[in-house]
């Protein structure tokens, strides 16, 4: 320490000279700086040189703002720095600093005044310029003068540091003393000055205190809500979560208001109300400013979180995302962030393992509770989820489920109904395609998992994803990304589950070829068998012999080399006949198609193959008829019938003939070759593209079937009209069976005829071949028979000519080809202005 | 050993210039004694804003004095 008190005297001759001679003065300096330099200025602070070099930098900025001073000092700095001498160069320029700034013209030490006390030495009459600084408290001033009026008065102003207190208890929603929350129930957010005589508030200080008293409002709420959703069960993720972040602000809130309090703590100690340091209501104000415009999100966001749920609410958090102030946006941003993880979690494990694990029904996709019961579900998603949802609004969805439960569960139903999309749960950032598109894409994967008994492949997807990352709101890009993959993937798989492992194209292709009489071998075969026992009446027949003759019919034919499960599902079966129905009418083959597979082929469709078949069935069967009454025309008619008189009537039958086959044959040229081939092509493009989900297969299965149903059975869009022509068809079809049996008729009547003729042929030349008993040829009969084959050959024509002409003016384009093909070279068109003319 | 001692000085007199140019630049108004005198005390493990601070109050003293001197010594004459 003699060090440095010798050090300190020679400091104290070397600034003030006088000391030199005046040894008492000395030591009282000695003494003074002693005791200075004890005392604790700047002790606290750990010196760090490199902020010390910092501020000085700052400094000589400041002073000349062209920065070469402070480059020059950089130099300095670093030359010094090399320099080996001296141990606490930081200490060193510490003081260089301090001195510097000391000396400067404005700057003010506020430690410095409270050491600075008169010297003991000097006398009254100093005139030190330091004390000129302290104002004497001679007059008093004008507030002074008005406050003691007041107090005299009787309606002083309550100290604000009074006020300030009752303030920050009204931040924190607490009723102060001087200032509380009205207690009615009814205006919660009105506050209430208490006014007693001896205290009065100001109204500037009342409307500072009603600003800040919307906080305390605003704080309130939310703390309500938050603490209501905390003790309350079934509560959503996403509010959970809301809550949660809600929760952290209101902690940061805690921590102003500390703050805020200790600030108060330490004014409250010294005395004057005036002091600059300290807080009063107006910096209050200035401090809680931003906190006013978070609070009031919050409040938003809450008041919001009681009309919506789930999906709906971070819809409703993520519309004010786009707002002008960065402030509102960033807040918000960083809500939704917090917010919308429960919902990305969802999402996570809807997309890529096809689990819908939403026990609040949070989601935009809502599973059905009576599709829910099907086997293997997962237990996770129970149904009591569903109904411990408080909200209301979607009890509509849970209602249907019921109706849906009773009718069987085919495929398609639980493909389509077990789960929905709701619009109004969908996250806007989401976006509705893309929305779309993980609603399939989980529902696929769902699908592929529990109808299609496919799960291990789900899990490997499942565990390969999870390496991915994590989807989040702030990365939309990637998430649109990973949708996509998943999308692509999963429909893939789907295709591939479908086409593969169930073989729907087999099972597309039997029924094109056994239900569309694709395979002509065995339609012929099925036709030869069953014809006989067709024609008896329907009740007659008997369904183990259908299958019986149906199975001979396979093998005697080329389906035999199609695969066993294929036949397998191949039935023949009788539809519910009423009285007078012959097996023809009632007649069906089927095909039995089970899960998943009915999924595409559903119960709807497979009535529409049904109906396709008995159509082109009822044709095929009047093909054949035709053939074998062709045959006989014109194979027996030549050899045994030697009736010539009757000749020309066969020639005109013959003529008829000829029109109906050319009229089946281009039906069915048109059938098989412009609309079961043509459509069957592009079903089969789509399936080896591979492209799109479930739905989409679903969707181009069943356009093939409509179209093929549409052309086939010459269906007209026109209302009132789809089965007109269709009818006329068929009514043209009974007519040539009608013609085929008149012409049966006329034949066995030529051949009996020509057998009579025979007879008495043989007589003549002697020979007795037989009694006579046939009476020789009834002119009459003859002409009822000729009459009605005549007849029904008109009729034919006339239909025909009906039917071309319906359809040449048919909106379908290849129906109206079928019209050219039928009336090739014009010749209906022909014949009708040959009628004209005649009538004419 | 002297060569050392020698080579201290000279780096003592190096610093000391540095630390003066300085203070020259941060207008401190110290001159060369005393700013050796301070970094010397500063060594010696004195808080450097204290003094710093018994520096101003030094300096002030001496105004106050001078300004006396100055008001008596007219009366003496």
């Amino acid at each position: 320490m003699s060090a440095s008190s010798s050090n300190l005297e020679s400091l104290i001759t070397l600034l003030v000279p006088s000391t030199r001679v005046d040894s008492q003065l000395r030591r009282e300096l000695v003494e003074l700086c002693q005791e200075i330099l004890t005392s604790h200025i700047g002790q606290k602070q750990e010196p760090d040189l490199a902020q010390v070099a910092d501020v000085v930098k700052r400094r000589l900025l400041q002073l000349s703002p062209n920065g070469t001073s402070a480059l020059k000092f950089t130099n300095l700095l670093s030359r010094l720095l090399d320099e080996p001498v001296l141990s606490r160069k930081e200490e060193s320029i510490i003081f260089l600093q301090a001195l510097a700034s000391s000396s400067g013209p404005s700057t003010i030490r506020p430690t410095l005044p409270s050491l600075t006390r008169p010297p003991p030495f000097r006398s009254t009459a100093t005139l030190v310029p330091t004390e000129a600084t302290k104002p004497a408290p001679k007059g008093k001033s004008n507030a002074e003068i008005l406050q003691e009026y007041r107090i005299l008065k009787g309606y002083a102003h309550i100290p604000e540091l009074l006020l300030l207190r009752d303030t920050l208890y009204l931040l924190q929603g607490i009723s102060g003393k001087y200032v509380y929350f009205s207690l009615q129930e009814d205006d919660e957010n009105k506050i209430v000055f208490a006014d007693d005589a001896a205290y009065r508030i100001p109204p500037s200080t009342r409307t500072l205190i009603h600003r800040l008293s919307e906080l305390g409002y605003l704080y309130t709420r939310v703390d309500n809500f938050v603490r209501e959703r905390e003790g309350t069960a079934g509560v959503g993720m996403i509010e959970q979560s809301l809550c949660h972040h809600l929760q952290t602000q209101l902690t940061e809130y805690y921590r102003l208001i500390a703050v805020l309090e200790t600030q108060m703590g330490t004014h409250s100690d010294s005395d004057s109300a005036t002091t600059e340091t300290g807080l009063s209501l107006r910096r209050l104000d200035v401090w809680v400013n931003e906190w006013r415009l978070r609070m009031r999100m919050m409040s938003v966001c809450v008041e919001g979180a009681r009309e919506a749920q789930g999906g709906a609410l971070v819809n409703l958090i993520h519309s004010y995302t786009d707002n002008g102030d960065p402030f509102v946006r960033q807040f918000t941003d960083q809500l939704l962030e917090e917010v919308s993880r429960p919902f990305f979690a969802t999402l996570h494990k809807w997309l890529f393992s096809g689990e819908l694990y939403d026990p609040f029904s949070e989601f935009f996709v809502s599973v059905d509770a009576g599709m829910e019961n099907m086997p293997h579900m997962h237990p996770s998603s129970l149904v009591g989820g569903i109904s411990l949802s408080g909200d209301g609004g979607f009890n509509g969805a849970s209602g249907d489920a019921d109706d849906f439960s009773t009718i069987r569960e085919g495929g398609l139903k639980l493909w389509q109904a077990k789960y929905q999309f709701r619009q109004d749960m969908l996250p806007m950032f989401v976006g509705e395609a893309f929305g779309k598109k993980i609603f399939s894409t989980g529902k696929s994967l769902n699908f592929i998992r529990y109808s299609c008994h496919d799960s291990d492949w789900v899990i490997t997807r499942e565990k390969m994803s999870t390496t991915g990352g994590i989807l989040q709101y702030n990365d939309i890009t990637g998430l649109e990304r990973s949708i996509d993959a998943a999308y692509r993937v999963a429909s893939h798989r789907l295709f591939e589950v479908f086409l593969d492992k169930f073989k729907l194209l087999d099972h597309l292709s039997a029924l094109k070829n056994y239900l569309m009489l694709g395979h002509g071998d065995f339609s012929d075969q099925l036709m030869d068998a069953l014809g006989p026992s067709l024609a008896k009446p329907a009740n007659t027949l008997y369904r183990h012999n259908l299958t019986a003759t149906l199975e001979t019919a396979i093998r005697s034919s080329n389906a035999q080399n199609d695969g066993t499960d294929v036949l397998r599902r191949l039935d023949a079966r009788m539809l519910e006949y009423s009285h007078g129905e012959i097996g023809w009418d009632v007649f069906t083959l089927e095909y039995k198609v089970d899960a998943p597979i009915d999924t595409v082929l559903d119960p709807d469709s497979m009535e529409k193959y049904l109906k396709l078949f008995r159509h082109l069935w009822q044709m095929k069967r009047i093909e054949i008829a035709l053939n074998k009454g062709w045959m006989r025309v014109t194979g027996g008619a030549r050899t045994f019938l030697r009736v010539p008189e009757l000749e020309p009537e066969w020639h005109k039958i013959r003529l008829i003939m000829a029109e109906m086959v050319h009229f089946i044959k281009q039906m069915q040229a048109y059938c098989r070759l412009e609309v079961i081939e043509c459509s069957w092509k592009i079903l089969i493009e789509f399936l080896n593209k591979k492209e799109g989900d479930l739905d989409a297969m679903i969707e181009a299965h069943r356009s093939y079937l409509d179209r093929v149903v549409k052309k086939i059975l010459l269906w007209n869009p026109k209302h009132g009209k789809e089965e007109h022509l269709l009818n006329q068809v068929k009514e043209t079809f009974a007519t040539i069976l009608q013609f085929r049996e008149a012409t049966d008729n006329f034949y066995n009547h030529c051949l009996s005829e020509a057998a009579r003729r025979d007879q008495e042929l043989d007589a003549e030349r002697g020979v007795y071949t037989g009694a006579s008993t046939t009476s020789p040829l009834h002119s009459q009969e003859l002409a009822g028979l000729l009459n009605r084959v005549k007849e029904y050959g008109t009729s034919f024509s006339d239909r025909a000519q009906v039917i071309v002409q319906h359809l040449t003016v048919h909106p379908d384009l290849d129906c109206r080809f079928l019209g050219i093909r039928l009336s090739f070279s014009d010749f209906y068109r022909t014949r009708k202005e040959q009628q004209l003319q005649q009538k004419v | 050993m002297s060569t050392k001692e020698a080579e201290r000085i000279s780096s003592a007199q190096q610093t000391l210039d540095i630390l003066f140019e300085m203070s020259q630049l941060l207008n401190t108004q110290l001159d060369k004694e005393t700013l050796a005198t301070c970094v010397g005390m500063i060594e010696n493990g004195v808080n450097p804003e204290a003094l710093a601070a018994v520096i101003q109050e030094l300096r002030r003293e001496s105004v106050a004095l001078t300004a006396q001197s100055a008001a008596t010594s007219p009366a003496e004459k």
